[in-house]
């Protein structure tokens, strides 16, 4: 009996366990999925409220005597729910009733009624009369209001008709994927050339920026020389250092130099970086040195050492450092947004063509949300290629620093 | 044990031309520090550059000077400063040689031809794989094993040359030694010659000798050639642009003329505030302080009084006053959810890594791309948001009667919400990186404590008030204070959440965008870069503060 | 051994030229630069080809030019433009290049150019900005260029922007001889109400182009509307204005108030007519509860179906063209003043003050603000040519949908006193928009009161008024 409550409870505090968990990564998952969903939308369905997830386009069907298609929608006729093709919209629909009982109303299109000249007094207002015949008798009557309703028809028999308010009708729609916004948008923004650029001037970061880490991380690790030390507290100090401290002087310089407007500009400061220089120490330093020793007295130059030994061995933590760069300068934009010109689309690198593109498409968002995805999918499949390394090295520069 | 060998003559001259070399070196460093001092060789450069390149050139004459009396001395040192000057010089030369060639300019192009070239990377991957399968095929013959290596290694070669030639190599060496062909870049190759030849003729191990140079002599100067890439291009766009803010901060810099030095004026007028007492709650700014100077921030209310609070530049205070909240909430909103969903997910059970990986994906995602996102998901009249909030008081209302009203937050323009929906964003992304982060710290808890524990009774919760956190301390330390770091510097997501970016009433104006707006929308870049500095020591307060507390909070329990 | 050496070699030499690689394309693309718009080349390939023999690409003066398009339509076009307009000036080579947008802070980021010395020579600015960009020495002053052009006059132009084009800031003179003209308006432009008459006609509230016409288009009819179309549903609003400084003076104008004193040299927020105008327009979000909530961007609900009335310009048109409900224009309600309050919006091809070619850039200014092209412009619906002549205002009526364009026409007459969108002289637009922008939006989301922005803000908003 102990055993069996204790086992509930163990159910129940498992399942209690996968809701929370499942509970917060829906909350991850939501906005990736409205982008994705939303940017294979038309643009209507993107404002229609309430919002739905999944794309759909509305359903239309060719009626005799109609040019055009007609949109479907469901209408109920006779208690049964259709699906009847709208064919006029916007008729004029009036109540009337007398001026000596309001409550008697009768509905009449506008274009039945009669307009005459002739004005009654109502609760101290004058009302215009008209003539609206009821029961084939033409009565004097004034107008409570007035609103519209679209004329329904039945595809297959366009003689069978219905009225009814066309705002509140329920389209006949289904599920649909319109893949075009992304290559609409790619043309649109210059979002194809954005991300070429993108590409680029990540791969040139990262891999400067590893080959100069690597090399000064393995003299800050191993080699002895006076002054090493000194450097290294420097370097370390200046890690916590937030780099909009430096916006203005580097942009200052760029200016000086020349490269405003270029990609040099978003590559090459980056190549040199104090963190990444400190990771690459702190995973050399953990390595043994006496294989170090070894080569050395076989006559191995120090770059042999590194680039035959040291290197192949430290690939995880290269791609860790790889990959965190890689995120990095791909997803950067206060500096692209300060030191690339506005109007040199060309060099724009995808978050600032995102920036661009929020303005000009700002009323589809269907496409500001394709370029977003644009801008977010490729990190999140090297993301997932790349997972072990990555989470593993979060922790790691955590537990470390 | 040295080597007693003759010097021979050959090694002899080289080292007299060397002597003869820095002498040159020296004088025209000089000759080239005073020029540029007193006479007319840049003139329109602001002082902070003249004050660099003359410093710079001064020294070097110096160094060189001295240079040339060691090498006559047969002094190691001698040797040593002459590689470093020569092969700093040499470095100069090959980046003013690129630079006047358009190398780096012309990435641009690249990026426009670097597409086509990509197919022939694949050939590039392919050779990759080879070389990886060679691996899986260990030693089966020993010729084979290498064959395949060689193939694979020029497979790769070869891809990565077509993929030159495809992207225009060819065209683009010719544009660059066509550019080159001017004084400068003339010049600069020169320069290359002359100061590789000496760098080659004093690093040969004939003049080591020569010189009685030793093995750690030798570790001294490879430790600073590996260190130089990084340290130089450190130096050239960290550490240098750091003094040169610094020294920004006291002028009236505007990236257009020539700044003057103005002293502390630009802290004075942001720290220029005034205090005052109110004596009703409404009583208006201009009867208690001088309002041609200062502008009202806040008011604090007690009762039937209250202070008010001006300052000269308000939108700085403002903007401190933002930045601070939105750390306030952001901060414990990413850190502690992170704290308990790592202590879930740390339960031996199945499918954890899957949902670590979940949470970590908004971190990984441009601010840029996701602000748009929330952007739709915030719309007041449309958005899904509000969608949900509208579903959930239905549903409530239905269940127990009630008659709850929808509230139909205007989540980014309410200056009382717009900051709220900022940090929402925030802690969202950062949540899943800091999960990750206590996570790893967790699984570092050894697990005999919590057997222990056990053993005397404990229950999950003391386990976790009296294992859990403070042997998780030194994680939380780093955790919160990386947060709070990027915290006072949030920018992303309120430039393309808000528009404008200040949101309403100035609810949004955070202190990274109005260094930002300063700087480059009214490019009065010095007063940026004081604003910079304050941001500086505002983020220095705060960690010291962090690093106090965990200090202390170690100390009591260890 | 030996193979690895020679290996080694070829790598470093191969990598070498990586590096060297970089500079292949500037070749490819100076000979590709301009962008030709596939449109454009099929359109014009008759003019271009003699013009391409006349003058060899080497002598012609390369010259960059920037407007700030809000889609992709109006790229295309202003991209035909130059091609047609290269064609058409001698020895010039044009290369258009698409500003941002307004989001993403065009003038701010034109000033960070003109200041790194990147910026194109011709560009577009907002009138607002014309005076800072002048008074910094980011514009040239085209004066003497115009003198010495027959062609030109100040007066073909409406006098409210060229006003300010011609201001000098010396001598507080203005007019074709005040020795200053800083560029030539590309086009002006005026809000109207873009109605959706399907919803006017749901809720049966009267047809607001017949009480225009009738001349009972007022505040209280407009309210009338308003209300009614309110009441079709919690979804459905009556009227939708967007956030930003025109929006808020149309109200603040036709109350009687103005943001500024007479001769633009202080604020006069604080003048009862202006608060009177504030405070309707509060009462819309507030009191009667018939607006799009302010702050939220009312372009998607009206798309959307779900606003009776959008008060926009005319740049709103090529997308509204798309909606799939009926609609139309109508010109603002008049206010108590006896006028709409309407604004005169217009912006201005200006000269980089550092350009290395004057004379050619003022022949593309010249050429861009010509009958024609601002005829091909305005049919694209966006905007309103900007000189003054029967034959553009009678071609701009045919530029449909709407039909009723005539209400845009309407809003910029004379006797609609329209308001000139223009820069502060002695002080700063932008720097007065960021102080009074955030207090007005203040009282309209309840955060202040109309009578504490009355007290305060003219304190605070004077002193922009430095200079």
């Amino acid at each position: 009996m102990k055993i069996q409550s204790y086992r509930l409870l163990q159910f129940l505090n498992k399942a209690l366990v996968y809701l929370v968990l499942t509970f917060f990564a829906l909350v991850m998952v939501f906005p990736f999925l409205y982008m994705l969903t939303t940017s294979f939308k038309l643009p209507a369905d993107t404002f229609r409220y309430p919002p739905r997830l999944m794309p759909r386009d509305p359903a239309s069907v060719t009626v005799a005597g109609f040019e055009e298609p007609l949109p479907l929608y469901h209408v109920e006729v006779d208690g049964q729910q259709k699906e009847y093709a709208l064919a006029k919209s916007n008729i004029k629909v009036g109540v009337y009733a007398p001026a000596n009982d309001t409550a008697a109303t009768v509905d009449r299109f506008v274009d039945e009624v009669t307009p005459t000249d002739k004005t009654v007094s109502v609760a101290g207002k004058d009302e215009k009369l008209y003539d609206v015949t009821v029961d084939g008798q033409v009565v004097s009557m004034i107008q409570i209001s007035q609103t519209t309703v679209g004329e329904f028809i039945d595809p297959k028999n366009p003689e069978n008709k219905a009225y009814q308010n066309v705002r509140k009708s329920e389209p006949v729609e289904s599920i649909s994927a319109h893949p075009e916004n992304y290559t609409r948008v790619a043309e649109l923004n210059n979002m194809n050339r954005a991300l070429t650029n993108t590409a680029l001037v990540t791969i040139l970061v990262v891999l400067g920026q590893l080959a100069t880490s690597v090399i000064g991380g393995y003299a800050f690790a191993r080699l002895r020389f006076p002054g090493r030390d000194t450097v290294f507290v420097f370097y370390l100090g200046t890690i916590m250092i937030p780099f909009v401290m430096l916006i203005v002087p580097l942009y200052q310089l760029m200016v000086l130099i020349g490269w405003t407007d270029h990609l040099a500009a978003l590559i090459v400061p980056w190549i040199f970086t104090a963190y990444g220089t400190f990771l690459m120490r702190q995973h050399f330093i953990t390595f043994p040195k006496e294989i170090e020793e070894a080569a050395l007295l076989d006559g191995a130059t120090r770059m042999q050492i590194l680039t035959n030994i040291l290197i192949p061995a430290s690939v995880p933590a290269l791609a860790t450092q790889a990959t965190f760069t890689f995120l990095y300068a791909w997803n950067s934009f206060i500096w692209p947004l300060v030191i690339i010109n506005v109007g040199n689309e060309k060099n724009h690198v995808l978050t600032l063509a995102l920036n661009v593109l929020r303005g000009r498409a700002s009323d589809t968002p269907n496409l500001i949300l394709a370029g977003a995805a644009i801008a977010i999918i490729p990190p999140l499949i090297v993301f997932i290629l790349g997972q072990r390394f990555f989470v593993e090295s979060v922790a790691s520069s955590g537990v470390k620093g | 044990m040295t080597i007693h060998s003759q010097i021979d003559s050959r090694t002899n001259l080289i080292l007299k031309v060397s002597i003869v070399w820095r002498g040159v070196f020296a004088l025209l460093s000089a000759a080239g520090a005073i020029f540029l001092w007193f006479g007319a060789l840049l003139p329109e450069a602001p002082l902070w550059q003249k004050v660099l390149i003359t410093a710079v050139l001064a020294i070097a004459s110096v160094f060189s000077a001295i240079g040339a009396v060691q090498i006559s001395r047969r002094n190691h040192s001698g040797r040593m400063i002459s590689l470093a000057l020569d092969y700093l010089a040499f470095v100069t030369c090959i980046v003013i040689a690129l630079n006047t060639g358009e190398v780096f300019i012309g990435i641009d192009a690249l990026a426009e031809t670097f597409t086509s070239g990509l197919p022939y990377l694949g050939i590039v991957a392919l050779g990759y794989f080879l070389s990886v399968m060679d691996e899986y095929f260990p030693q089966k013959q020993l010729g084979a094993e290498t064959s395949l290596k060689v193939t694979s290694r020029w497979v790769m070669l070869g891809g990565f040359v077509l993929f030159l030639l495809q992207v225009g190599a060819i065209k683009g060496i010719l544009y660059f030694l066509g550019k080159l062909a001017q004084p400068l870049g003339l010049a600069s190759v020169a320069g290359i010659a002359i100061f590789g030849f000496f760098l080659w003729a004093i690093g040969r191990s004939e003049s080591a000798q020569a010189l009685h140079v030793k093995t750690n002599h030798e570790q001294i100067l490879s430790g600073w050639l590996f260190l130089s890439p990084n340290l130089l291009g450190f130096l050239i766009f960290f550490a240098g642009p750091l003094v040169l803010s610094f020294y920004f901060s006291f002028t009236d810099s505007d990236a257009i003329n020539t700044p003057n030095w103005v002293g502390f004026a630009n802290y004075a007028k942001i720290l220029n505030v005034r205090f005052a007492m109110l004596s009703s709650p409404t009583q208006l700014a201009k009867e208690v302080v001088d309002i041609k100077i200062y502008d009202e921030v806040g008011r604090f209310i007690f009762g039937n009084s209250g202070i008010l609070f001006a300052a000269a530049d308000k939108f700085f205070w403002l903007a401190l006053r933002n930045t601070l909240t939105f750390g306030l909430f952001a901060v414990p909103l990413s850190v502690i959810p992170a704290l308990i969903l790592s202590n879930v997910l740390n339960s031996k059970l199945p499918g954890m890594k899957f949902y670590r990986a979940i949470y970590f994906m908004p971190s990984i995602a441009a601010v840029v791309g996701i602000s748009l996102v929330w952007q739709w998901l915030y719309n007041a009249t449309i958005g899904y948001i509000n969608y949900f909030i509208t579903l959930g008081i239905e549903f409530w209302n239905n269940l127990f009667n009630l008659a709850v009203v929808d509230p139909k937050i205007q989540w980014v323009s309410d200056e009382k919400t717009a900051l709220f929906a900022v940090i929402i964003i925030a802690a969202w992304q950062t949540m899943g990186f800091n999960t990750v982060l206590f996570l790893a710290g967790l699984q570092n808890i050894p697990g005999e404590l919590y057997e222990a524990a056990t053993v005397d009774g404990a229950g999950p919760w003391d386990k976790f008030w009296s294992i859990t956190l403070p042997m998780l301390a030194p994680t939380t330390f780093y955790v919160v204070s990386t947060t709070t770091i990027q915290a006072m510097q949030v920018f992303e997501h309120v430039f393309i959440l808000m528009n404008p970016p200040e949101g309403p009433n100035n609810s949004t104006i955070t202190l990274v965008l109005y260094l930002y707006r300063s700087g480059f929308q009214n490019f009065k870049q010095g007063y940026a870069s004081a604003i910079a500095w304050v941001l500086f020591i505002v983020i220095f307060g705060l960690t010291l503060v962090q690093f106090q507390q965990q200090r202390k909070s170690s100390i009591y329990e260890s | 051994m030996k193979k690895n050496l020679l290996f080694k070699a070829i790598s470093l030499i191969v990598i070498a030229s990586f590096a060297l690689a970089a500079c292949g394309a500037p070749a490819v693309v100076a000979t590709e630069a301009p962008i030709a718009d596939v449109p454009a080349a099929t359109e014009a390939p008759a003019v271009e080809a003699p013009a391409a023999t006349e003058a060899p690409a080497m002598e012609d003066v390369s010259i960059r030019w920037r407007t700030r398009p809000d889609n992709q339509e109006e790229i295309d076009v202003y991209g035909k433009i130059s091609t047609e307009l290269d064609a058409e000036l001698n020895g010039v080579t044009l290369t258009y290049e698409p500003g941002g947008t307004e989001g993403a802070n065009y003038q701010d980021q034109l000033r960070s150019e003109v200041a790194a010395g990147t910026a194109p020579d011709v560009f577009w600015i907002p009138g607002t900005d014309v005076a800072d960009f002048a008074t910094r020495g980011l514009i040239l002053n085209a004066a003497d260029l115009a003198a010495a052009t027959d062609t030109f006059s100040v007066d073909d132009f409406y006098a409210g922007p060229m006003f300010h084009m011609t201001y000098n800031p010396e001598t507080g003179a203005s007019g074709a001889d005040s020795g200053a003209l800083w560029g030539i308006p590309r086009d002006v432009s005026t809000f109207a109400l873009y109605l959706n008459m399907d919803l006017i006609n749901e809720a049966g509230a009267p047809d607001p182009r017949e009480l225009a016409k009738e001349g009972k288009w007022d505040w209280a009819a407009f309210l009338d509307v308003a209300q009614k179309t309110r009441a079709l549903g919690t979804d459905i609003y009556g009227y939708g204005g967007s956030a930003w400084w025109g929006p808020n003076g149309v109200w603040v104008n036709a109350a009687g108030g103005n943001f500024f004193n007479a001769d633009r040299s202080a604020c006069a927020l604080n003048t009862p007519e202006a608060l009177e105008g504030l405070t309707f327009q509060k009462s819309l979000y507030a009191d009667y509860d018939v607006a799009v909530p302010y702050g939220e961007d009312p372009e998607p609900v009206f798309r959307a179906g779900n606003v009776a009335m959008f008060q926009n310009g005319r740049w709103a048109t090529p997308g509204i063209r798309t909606v799939d409900f009926t609609w139309d224009v109508v010109e603002l309600p008049n206010g108590p003043s006896g006028t709409a309050g309407n604004w005169l919006f217009w912006g201005a091809y200006v000269i980089n003050a550092n350009t290395e070619h004057p004379a050619e850039a003022w022949a593309l200014v010249q050429a861009l603000t010509t009958a024609k092209t601002q005829g091909e412009i305005a049919a694209l619906g966006a905007n309103i040519p900007s000189r003054v002549s029967q034959e553009a205002l009678d071609a701009f009526l045919t530029f449909t949908p709407p039909m009723n364009n005539q209400a845009f026409l309407n809003g910029i007459a004379a006797d609609a006193n329209p308001t000139a969108e223009g820069p502060l002289w002695a002080g700063s637009w932008p720097e007065f928009d960021k102080v009074t922008g955030p207090a007005i939006q203040g009282v309209l989301t309840g955060a202040t009161t109309v009578e504490d922005f009355g007290a305060t803000i003219c304190d605070e908003a004077d002193k922009v008024f430095v200079k």
